[in-house]
């Protein structure tokens, strides 16, 4: 249980579902695997000897460079998922991310416009689901990815709901 | 207060002898709209076809020429028919544009082939623009739009009406949104155009002034300067050429900016802020009371020397300015103008600004900068409360001017040493509120608070607070916002004028001399009774006038 210090005191956050790092795995992989293979194609040429341009240590560095960088975010991804929380509280609801870069976002119920729930395929097949709230602002990134199917349902009824109740103009 | 709870428009009499009423039927747009729409491209056509023949009777040769006679014929046969076919549509769209006004709603069908049927909610307005382009000025005409919230294209346009339609049009619509009803003995009646009050002018001279000054000027000295002195080292007269595409672009950026910002006024009236400007093309802005989601107020280096200021706004619907000449002068509030002005048109927006010494704390906010000895924190006037002393490596230069203060209507954010911004967001129009904290900023024992507003020129963010602070803001600020929101419970403005006199005796509100505090507008008595207005305009603006000296 991840709790940062520029979270407001007192909250108990809800955790997403430790299987959304498997979501965020599958990301990981389509597009870090890519990218390396797309930078590694001057070392291959240049081992062919079909390129005499970059040297050969330049070829090595930049897909190197990039394994590095890669492998960090791989390892940051089960700390980052267990730093995503939400907590529902009476007039709004908080949501909060990140390790290093955190962000602690309040949008009041009656400030929803709409609430939307999607799903990729990775995630339809573990049984998860992404919920966003729109407000009107286009700045409001409120997004709780990596949430079970039937607990996004339950979210959505309930934020729906009190979003009705509360409802305000702009 | 007074007969304006009585939700009938009493001083509809007035207007009832003026044209027909927009009320209940479907109406068309003018008939010449689609040619003063479209005249460039019939100027066109008529160009492409008939140069030729024109040319050759400016010289006074025959009308055909002898070589073209066999194919002379088939050309103007073909321009006539392109030209008859442009004109056909044009009529044809103009036969199916249609409008109404009528329940709460305003309707507008377009389209011959695809129809397109759209309706607005009258309530929902969040600004009403009179567009008069040049070509429609001289023919008397003007382009009504209505802005709902989405940050796209205007909602409802409607080109070209009479000038005097449109504004009667305009009035009707706010009368209606500000929840106004039709007189039920005559609903036919067209709503009275609710009075004004000039507030403000910017003289052309320092319009000047403000774009010699700009950051724009700026750089054009700048490559200037540089120019000469690579050419004067090069000896190479010859890139002159490239500079002239660059200076006649030059010319145009600040054409438009004089065109857009000339002779701009700002007027107050119970149906909100009227704002008019423009050269050639002009423009009438209205924003109703309570429609303004952030405002900015910033001042760059060089305007310092004469103390002039900017004003920007977001209103939902207008969107992002996204460097549009047109867009950019839509959201903005004050081309330049003084300090006393920008107090001026800040009680315009907030007529209540919680606070009792609002010239102090809005001044402290514009110029104000922490003592480097003070305590920590706590700036000494306004109570603006700035970046910490053991973050100042952060932000060597502005961390005594970054600090944010709230008072009871209104969170103020101050930033920028030499590019000095002040950023008022109303508590009730804050859509939701984040808190950042970087690496490097959680070891200095900061963070950053960013409210998320509608689409515009202005991005409220707090930048740098200290960790207690910034977290303190942000429980006090959604609980803030929330209280204010549900003051606020109706789309229409009189209505909660109507609530609050509800709540507060009249007699007392009279004892208080400063009537229905908390909203926008007090001033919303009923239209068409100026002698009940002109008195609560002026005490309106009382709290900001409490320091008289600082004015002048």
């Amino acid at each position: 249980m991840h709790s940062g210090a520029i979270d407001p005191p007192g909250i108990t956050w809800l955790r997403v579902s430790p299987k959304y790092v498997t979501v965020r795995l599958a990301g990981w992989a389509l597009g870090n695997l890519l990218l390396l293979a797309v930078l590694a194609l001057p070392l291959v040429f240049v081992q062919a000897g079909w390129w005499h341009w970059p040297p050969l240590w330049l070829a090595v560095a930049v897909p190197a460079g990039m394994l590095v960088l890669a492998l960090w975010r791989l390892v940051l991804i089960p700390r980052q998922v267990r730093a995503i929380g939400y907590a529902e509280r009476d007039d709004d609801l908080l949501i909060r991310r990140g390790i290093f870069f955190q962000r602690t976002l309040v949008v009041p119920y009656g400030r929803m416009q709409y609430v939307d729930i999607g799903a990729g395929p990775v995630e339809r097949a573990l049984g998860l689901c992404t919920l966003k709230l729109h407000t009107a602002s286009a700045g409001t990134d409120a997004e709780i990815a990596g949430l079970p199917d039937e607990e996004g349902a339950r979210l959505r009824e309930q934020l729906s709901a009190r979003g009705e109740a509360r409802l305000a103009g702009l | 207060m007074t007969a304006g709870g009585t939700g009938v428009a009493p001083g509809s009499t007035a207007g009832a002898g003026g044209s027909g009423s927009p009320e209940g039927g479907w109406l068309r747009v003018h008939p010449a709209s689609p040619f003063v729409r479209g005249w460039l491209a019939l100027a066109a056509i008529g160009f492409f076809f008939g140069r030729d023949t024109f040319e050759r009777l400016l010289q006074g040769g025959p009308l055909v020429d002898e070589q073209f006679a066999g194919r002379a014929p088939w050309l103007l046969l073909g321009g006539g028919t392109v030209l008859l076919l442009t004109v056909l549509g044009y009529v044809l769209s103009w036969y199916f544009t249609r409008y109404q006004v009528a329940e709460g709603y305003v309707r507008v069908n377009t389209g011959v082939v695809f129809k397109q049927q759209r309706q607005a909610r009258l309530d929902r307005v969040q600004a009403i623009d009179i567009v008069q382009p040049l070509l429609a000025r001289i023919f008397g005409l003007a382009e009504l739009r209505f802005e709902v919230a989405d940050a796209g294209e205007s909602a409802v346009r409607l080109a070209y009406l009479r000038a005097e339609e449109a504004r009667q049009l305009r009035a009707t619509i706010l009368s209606r949104a500000a929840g106004v009803l039709p007189d039920p003995q005559r609903p036919e009646a067209p709503a009275v155009e609710a009075p004004e009050h000039a507030v403000l002018t910017v003289p052309p001279s320092r319009l000047v002034g403000s774009l010699l000054l700009s950051e724009q000027s700026f750089f054009v000295v700048l490559g200037g300067a540089m120019s000469v002195v690579l050419s004067a080292v090069t000896e190479n007269r010859s890139f002159y050429f490239y500079l002239i595409p660059a200076a006649l672009g030059l010319v145009a950026a600040y054409w438009s900016s004089f065109n857009k910002g000339y002779n701009f006024t700002a007027a107050v009236s119970p149906d909100g802020i009227r704002l008019r400007y423009g050269l050639l093309d002009t423009q009438a802005q209205t924003l109703p009371p309570g429609r303004i989601q952030a405002l900015r107020v910033s001042q760059p280096p060089l305007w310092r020397i004469f103390g002039w200021y900017r004003i920007q706004v977001n209103v939902a619907g207008y969107g992002t300015s996204g460097g549009s000449g047109e867009g950019s002068a839509r959201t903005t509030l004050l081309p330049v103008g003084t300090h006393a002005e920008v107090l001026t048109m800040l009680s315009l927006v907030l007529p209540d600004p919680g606070t009792p010494e609002p010239v102090r704390i809005f001044t402290a906010g514009l110029t104000g900068l922490a003592d480097p000895a003070g305590a920590p924190g706590q700036d000494a006037d306004g109570g603006f409360v700035t970046t910490p002393r053991r973050a100042r490596l952060l932000a060597p230069l502005g961390w005594r001017r970054n600090g944010f203060t709230a008072t009871d209507t209104a969170l103020l954010l101050r930033s920028g040493r030499w590019w000095r911004h002040l950023v008022v967001v109303p508590h009730q129009r804050t859509q939701s509120i984040a808190l950042q904290q970087g690496p490097l900023a959680r070891r200095f024992g900061v963070a950053d608070l960013v409210l998320h507003t509608t689409a515009g020129p202005v991005s409220p963010r707090l930048i740098q607070a200290g960790l207690d602070e910034g977290r303190a803001l942000f429980d006090a600020q959604s609980a803030r916002a929330r209280a204010a929101r549900k003051r606020q419970s109706s789309e229409h403005w009189l209505d909660q004028v109507r609530q609050n006199t509800s709540v507060i005796e009249p007699a007392e509100a009279a004892q208080a001399g400063d009537p229905v505090p908390r909203q926008p507008p007090q001033t919303a008595g009923s239209p068409g009774e100026p002698g009940q207005r002109g008195p609560q305009l002026e005490h309106r603006q009382d709290p900001y006038r409490q320091e008289g000296p600082q004015h002048d």
